[in-house]
């Protein structure tokens, strides 16, 4: 395998990082940095390589790995805070800086050092929502944030015996099946919740970091317009909790949720044309049906300059009034013949009428058709 | 900041009585007779005009980019005749595809009438790039954002040109035509407000032939004029491939890719007793299969597109839901989708199931043992999204266990209480999304947290008054609160006097079994610990409103936690008597009310 070859590549996402045992002096040493560049570029999630600062030894050795942790693999070490409810925390693996060119702006931003929940929220009505990165969080001693390499086994047991709010608010998020929204930093959020390793049936408290921005999740609406249920005049949750303000809806809908006509394809056509033959064939009893479908068939014929299809449709519906059944009800052959005119008319072309039943002895009430 | 072309898009639709002329593709429309027995001669197939065609690509292209971008991506149409017409403006409410049949109606087909010559594309050419000048909402908000930085905003946009052209030297004239517009405009627009001068603009010609005829290639790829302007012409015959040309179009322009999930069960149309199995081909962001299609892992998933689009489609295959609980599934990124014939019927079957609340697992038809679940179709508040679901391994696995952590060895913590005070603090959106209100209703409910927090044990054994609710009800729930009205200060006072007389008649506090982490388990230094709670509680709380006041009066006439009561027995059950006196008389007068028959 060569470099360049894509069957080389992992198949997830892998950053790379090379430290070289060799001295800078070394000769053969600038080849391999490159190579070693130009293997980190292909991967495409970034990378170092790195070389000792002075001549091997075991002290240059351990001087570039210190370096290396300092830079790559230091913990996050910051404060869960829920009103006045705090813990410290260590994030693990540490955030990353977000750093990223939208189309209107350049967005670099780091998570604070306080990750504050605002609120809590039902999984359910969070909704598998999309995160940049996620982390598992977990609760350190109150009185420092650095603990020593050497600690002790008595120290860690005491600390195991200090109650902890991240122990409590991992506990009651997997009992009530629920998450709390923190917010990251400027206009970023994330939420926190009960995580399970599907395999060792261990749970933590994972944090989940969305995309940074206020409407970054459409269905919850607006991070800053989410207000305690409480201020409500009448609770969004229902008396019984047996309803749910989310998800917010979108305010057009999409072409999708529409009657959206689409030509394109005969078939379509076909379609169209068909629920109208359905509902003449079933005349009187679909009469406004009938109407509903004509109209809508014509006003898309307008919209598309496609007048053919009107004296198609009409040249159609005569048709069905020859073929009526002997048995058929009067009323039948009266509308058909009335609409099959009335697409041949100036006034079928003009938008702003609608094709209205013909009043006949037989229906007594107009039906509006639209 | 990438300032996309695809941010404004014109098209330019030749609205010249040349575009009557028939497309010369046929559409068979009546083919229902089959019930109807031998005789019946079917009606002529219909033709539809070059103009028909144009319109109905360019408002399938626009339907794409509605459903898929319903912010940030606009699009304005202008018919170009004897003089040139805006269908639509670039303002929000007029960027929908409702919108563009309405103004379609209103504009008519071409008109018989109109002298050829005196039509010309040059007219909508030009007003496109007017119209291109004009700032969107989008665009001077960003204008306004960026006032205080050094950079200025780029404006760029797309012209498709929906037209007849004759030859290479027609398409030189005419590019010829929209530079000096450019330039000419870009002078006008530079000091007027809600203009500006255009950076960029990409030229796309769609050259529509009626199919069968034969014409001179004229097709070029995209190659720059100048700094400020692109071109290119695609050559398509008219009918149906125009729209296949048009949406293959906005592939390029948006960067969508195309999935194809197979295998959905749908009962046939004809026979409700069977079902068959589907496939809908549906169109969305390229970063949906991104990692896929970069790292070339795409073996036996990639298809051309059964919908006839000049682009592959990844099939997926549809896993049938097998409950209505929805898991909470690790995530990495949500996308709109929209099918590509949104009206055939499995397309319908589709969107209406996603759309009635369900949620769809999509997996990638491998061969050898292992399931790959990669996606999910969601539909969220009335628009569908295609989730991409982590399938990776995580760095996360086998994590330490929480009990070996800090606080770990706790086995008493509030775990219950707090669920109920985590349901008491949910979040709802606030109705109107737009207000700007201060403090932000985020704001309120962080200052909602603050309140309840204030004090708030997290352990049974760290605290009395927790465990004593039913005594001191509804005291803790009222207090909190940042108004009291007369009532409710009436009743935390009640609760304050029964806990006195608890002390009184020397009742025992309900302590908890595993006992309590302060000292001492005397009577005496519970009921010390308990008043200290209380006071707490209370104090920290007072400055919410002037009543809070009031019970903190009371609760420090009942009592001192220096020591002894301030107060004799006998006052004390003095002011006991009084205040049930006021609450009775209060009583009495709330039932004559309700019962007038008694007074």
């Amino acid at each position: 395998m060569g470099i360049g070859d894509k069957d080389a590549s992992f198949q997830f996402p892998c950053t790379i990082h090379v430290l070289c045992l060799a001295s800078p002096q070394d000769p053969t040493i600038q080849a391999s940095v490159s190579m070693y560049k130009k293997i980190i570029d292909i991967y495409g999630h970034g990378g170092e390589v790195c070389i000792p600062e002075s001549t091997l030894s075991l002290d240059s050795t351990q001087k570039m790995f210190c370096q290396f942790f300092e830079e790559h693999c230091s913990p996050f070490h910051g404060v869960l805070e829920c009103g006045h409810l705090e813990c410290n925390i260590h994030i693990f693996p540490k955030p990353q800086v977000y750093s990223k060119s939208h189309d209107f702006e350049d967005v670099e931003l780091e998570v604070c050092h306080n990750i504050k929940i605002v609120g809590f929220l039902d999984t359910s009505d969070v909704a598998s929502p999309p995160f940049i990165s996620r982390h598992l969080v977990f609760p350190l001693p109150p009185q420092t944030a650095n603990t020593d390499a050497g600690a002790s086994d008595e120290a860690i047991g005491d600390t195991g015996k200090i109650p902890s709010f991240t122990v409590l608010l991992h506990g009651s998020l997997k009992v009530e099946n629920m998450v709390a929204i923190c917010q990251v930093g400027s206009e970023w959020y994330g939420m926190l919740y009960s995580w399970a390793d599907p395999h060792k049936k261990k749970s933590n408290l994972m944090l989940s970091i969305f995309e940074p921005g206020v409407k970054s999740l459409p269905w919850l609406g607006k991070f800053t317009h989410l207000a305690p249920h409480q201020i409500f005049t009448a609770s969004p949750y229902g008396e019984d909790d047996n309803k749910t303000p989310f998800p917010v809806k979108i305010t057009e809908k999409r072409s999708y949720s529409l009657n959206h006509v689409g030509w394109i394809k005969p078939a379509g056509l076909q379609a169209d044309i068909q629920k109208v033959l359905r509902h003449a064939r079933k005349l009187p009893e679909k009469m406004p049906h009938f109407y509903k479908e004509l109209n809508r068939v014509r006003k898309a014929a307008l919209s598309y300059g496609f007048t053919e299809l009107l004296d198609a449709l009409s040249a159609m519906l005569d048709r069905e009034c020859r073929l009526l059944p002997g048995s058929a009800h009067p009323d039948a052959a009266l509308q058909l013949s009335h609409a099959a005119n009335a697409l041949r008319t100036e006034m079928a072309r003009d938008i702003t009428q609608t094709i209205t039943p013909m009043s006949t002895k037989y229906s007594s009430i107009i039906n509006e058709a639209r | 900041m990438a300032y996309p072309v695809s941010h404004k898009t014109v098209f330019v639709l030749d609205h010249g009585p040349a575009m009557m002329a028939s497309s010369k593709e046929n559409i068979d429309f009546d083919v229902f007779n089959k019930s109807r027995g031998p005789g019946i001669i079917p009606l002529a197939p219909v033709t539809k005009s070059l103009w028909t065609c144009n319109a109905e690509a360019a408002v399938e292209y626009c339907r794409i980019v509605y459903d898929l971008f319903p912010d940030d991506k606009l699009v304005q149409f202008v018919a170009s005749d004897t003089s040139a017409t805006s269908l639509n403006s670039w303002q929000h409410k007029q960027q929908n595809v409702q919108k563009l049949l309405d103004c379609l109606v209103v504009l008519g087909p071409p008109g018989h009438k109109t002298d050829p010559s005196d039509c010309s594309i040059v007219h909508g050419l030009t007003h496109a790039v007017e119209v291109l000048c004009e700032l969107t909402e989008k665009q001077q908000d960003v204008r306004l954002a960026l006032e205080e930085t050094e950079t200025t905003l780029q404006n760029k946009g797309r012209i498709i040109c929906m037209t007849s052209l004759k030859s290479d030297r027609h398409v030189q004239s005419l590019q010829e035509a929209v530079q000096e517009a450019i330039i000419q405009h870009n002078q006008l627009s530079a000091n007027a407000d809600s203009f500006m001068p255009l950076n960029y603009c990409e030229l796309v010609f769609v050259h529509v032939r009626p199919v069968g005829r034969k014409s001179d290639s004229i097709s070029s790829p995209k190659k720059s004029v100048s700094p400020l302007l692109s071109v290119e012409v695609h050559v398509t015959d008219s009918g149906r491939s125009v729209a296949t040309k048009v949406v293959g179009l906005a592939q390029r322009h948006y960067e969508l890719f195309s999935t194809t999930v197979t295998g959905i069960p749908m009962k046939e149309e004809q026979n409700s007793g069977s079902s068959a199995n589907y496939d809908v081909e549906l169109l969305h962001s390229r970063d949906v299969h991104l990692e896929a299609l970069n790292s070339g892992n795409t073996e036996g998933l990639l298809i051309q597109s059964k919908e006839g689009l000049p682009s592959q489609s990844l099939t997926l295959k549809w896993c049938t839901p097998k409950s209505n609980i929805m898991e909470l599934q690790n995530c990495v990124g949500a996308y709109r989708v929209t099918p590509v014939d949104v009206n055939s019927r499995p397309s319908a079957c589709l969107t209406n199931f996603l759309l009635s609340g369900r949620a769809v697992m999509l997996e990638q038809p491998r061969k050898g043992g292992t399931r790959l679940i990669s996606h999910m179709l969601a539909s969220h508040g009335g628009e569908i999204l295609i989730h991409i679901l982590s399938s990776t391994r995580s760095v996360l696995e086998d994590p330490p266990s929480i009990s070996e952590g800090c606080g770990g060895r706790i086995t008493d913590y509030r775990i219950h209480d707090f669920g109920e005070f985590m349901k008491e603090n949910r979040l709802a959106p606030w109705t109107d999304q737009n207000i700007a209100c201060d403090p932000l209703p985020l704001q309120r409910s962080e200052n909602h947290l603050e309140r309840m927090t204030r004090v708030w044990p997290i352990a049974i054994g760290d605290t009395m008054i927790f465990n004593m609710l039913s005594h001191l009800d509804p005291l803790p729930s009222l207090i909190v609160k940042d108004k009291l009205d007369d009532d409710e200060v009436l009743e935390c006072k009640k609760a304050i006097y029964h806990v006195v007389g608890m002390e009184s008649r020397n009742e025992p506090l309900p302590v908890p079994n595993a006992g309590l982490r302060t000292k001492g388990s005397k009577r005496e230094e519970q009921y010390r610990q308990m008043w200290t709670e209380l006071e707490t509680l209370i104090k920290v709380h007072v400055s919410n409103s002037p009543q809070h006041q009031k019970v903190l009066d009371c609760f420090t006439d009942c009592h001192k936690t220096d020591g002894g009561n301030t107060s004799t027995i006998k006052q004390r059950d003095e002011a006991i008597m009084e205040l049930e006196t006021d609450l009775a008389v209060k009583e009495l007068d709330t039932f004559v009310l309700l019962n007038p028959s008694t007074k």
